[in-house]
């Protein structure tokens, strides 16, 4: 039977630090649908890194859990298998320094059974990638061209990213997310990866969740959010009241002498009816970007 | 493809240590004609003490060359030298690649970590094999050169002892640098602890437990041609339980 969700978290927690003081992870719900981009937006530290490593099997979850392919991520035995699928690179593109580009190539493709050789051709000449030159010698943009490169060829039906394009220059950054989307669009893979760059998340993926402080407060479809959030504007005569909404979906309210800023993640119809009854001079709808849903998100959490 | 990778990560040290072990062992054989004609004229002195004795008895032992050899180089150069290059090969790993090293890159790979620590100590215990083995045989070959016989058995025997009695050390360093995030501590750490049992042996030469330093130079085998079986098995025992602890270590590691 096909997983219905390549990856899945439900309540995980993960602790650090002693006596465990310090939660990078707050009862994380994820869900990763087969065959989507799904962007893992969230600021420095809210949990990204910590969440991928656990479903790498890098780190074990304090509590909760988390499978890919629907294997257990914590089992030593199943998280073999789940890397045996999944390409990975890493935020700093974590590599060895003393090996060339050849010798990474020769290292890394006997562990996976169905590494691509055409691909790996293709991305040497695509990507320019000195077969001689050792890891150490390659500038940031090439060393992140290289990760990519290892992690494409796998063969792998998931592709995990973590903050592929950080500290790259906007040049780099397009070359590599192009070098992704082209790859994906010709492969049959699931790719998730992690992000604090909106416009990079909102580029290339078409599912996206918003983690903050280790939990997860938005998630699902792009277009279905871009669809479903809204900002409700209400201006008033005087002050504006500090006014509590019981529709459903209310994200945030803002209140800025003479304008009420209300957030709905659920359409703005129930909530304009209700915001009609405070008497304002003028009720303004309006859709709101992904940064804007990021932004108000991640804030509420504070 | 891991074993080439822990090649890579160990081959200076290894290469480093084998050279110099190789040039320690000609410089011993070669200074013997210079050193018996040193001290062929000089009686034996009676000096009191640990250290008094110790020299006495070294010089008593070099009148006749195999007693040189194991007093010189057995019992001293080789075990400092090769002791050192033992532990500095039981240093580094996962850990301490953990800062910027490549850690990540090998933990994403279809490898379990008893794998990884598997294949990373296997090669450490090969590598500290050759440098207990390929130096000791060059002593026979070059006793040639100078008109003295020395017997490859014991040569081997010797070499035997020196690996499987100072796998402790390895494994101690390398037990270390799986707590440790650095190469040093676990290095400093070990060689302190070496230090502390050889200078106990020097003063407690009847406790059994310090004997460690004895059963790598194979003073059993030299003196009454026996191995001392239930030491040796003591320290594959010992060597083994805290590569197990290493493995444990790793395994419930985060990174």
């Amino acid at each position: 039977m096909a997983d219905a969700f390549v990856i899945e978290t439900s309540g995980l927690r993960k602790h650090y630090g002693p006596g465990g003081q310090i939660e990078a992870l707050r009862g994380l719900d994820l869900h990763v649908p087969p065959g989507s981009i799904h962007g893992f937006l969230g600021r420095n530290g809210a949990g990204k890194t910590t969440a991928i490593k656990v479903l790498l099997g890098m780190a074990r979850p304090t509590s909760g859990e988390a499978r890919v392919f629907g294997l257990p991520a914590h089992v030593q035995d199943a998280s073999v298998e789940i890397r045996r699928r999944t390409g990975f690179v890493s935020d700093d593109n974590d590599l060895y320094d003393y090996m060339t580009v050849a010798e990474m190539i020769r290292f890394t493709s006997p562990f996976f059974p169905r590494w691509r050789r055409d691909l790996e051709e293709r991305y040497l000449r695509k990507f320019e990638l000195p077969l001689d030159r050792k890891v150490k010698a390659l500038s940031r943009g090439m060393r992140t061209k290289l990760a990519l490169l290892l992690a494409l060829c796998r063969g792998a039906e998931l592709l995990i990213l973590d903050e592929p394009t950080s500290g790259l220059d906007p040049a780099m950054t397009e070359e590599v997310l192009q070098a992704l989307v082209a790859h994906v669009a010709g492969e049959e893979m699931t790719v998730f990866f992690s992000s604090h760059q909106i416009a990079e998340v909102e580029q290339i993926a078409d599912r996206v969740t918003i983690i903050d402080r280790g939990r997860a407060v938005v998630t699902g479809a792009l277009d279905d959010l871009k669809e479903s959030f809204r900002r409700v504007q209400l201006v008033f005569e005087g002050d504006a009241p500090d006014a509590t909404f019981r529709t459903p979906g209310v994200a945030r309210v803002r209140r800025k002498g003479r304008v009420l800023s209300v957030l709905s993640s659920a359409g703005a119809e129930a909530l304009v009816d209700e915001a009609r009854r405070l008497n304002p001079l003028s009720v303004d709808v309006a859709p709101v970007t992904l940064k804007e849903i990021f932004l108000e998100t991640v804030t509420v959490e504070e | 493809m891991l074993w080439y990778k822990s090649w890579l990560e160990t081959r200076w040290r290894f290469v480093i240590g084998l050279v110099l072990l190789m040039f320690s062992a000609a410089s011993t054989v070669f200074t013997y004609p210079e050193v018996i004609k040193l001290i062929s004229g000089m009686p034996n002195p009676d000096l009191s003490g640990a250290l008094g004795r110790r020299v006495s008895e070294t010089l008593a032992l070099a009148r006749d060359y195999r007693g040189y050899v194991w007093s010189q180089w057995f019992r001293q150069n080789l075990i400092q030298m090769w002791g050192i290059f033992a532990v500095l090969l039981g240093t580094g790993g996962l850990v301490s690649q953990a800062s910027g090293g490549g850690a990540i890159f090998t933990l994403s790979l279809p490898a379990s970590r008893n794998r990884l620590l598997g294949v990373r100590a296997a090669t450490g215990l090969v590598e500290i094999l050759v440098l207990a083995i390929v130096p000791p045989l060059l002593v026979p070959v070059f006793s040639t050169a100078i008109g003295e016989s020395y017997a490859v058995s014991d040569a081997l025997v010797h070499g035997a002892c020196m690996f499987i009695a100072g796998t402790v050390f390895f494994s101690l360093a390398f037990l270390l640098s799986t707590v440790f995030s650095d190469v040093w501590r676990p290095a400093l750490i070990v060689f302190c602890v070496a230090v502390a049992v050889g200078l106990s042996d020097l003063v407690l030469r009847d406790l059994p437990l310090v004997s460690v330093v004895r059963l790598m130079s194979g003073e059993a085998y030299f003196r009454t041609g026996t191995l001392p079986w239930p030491g040796l098995a003591a320290s594959v025992v010992v060597s083994s339980a805290l590569l197990y602890a290493a493995s444990r270590n790793i395994a419930r590691r985060d990174f």
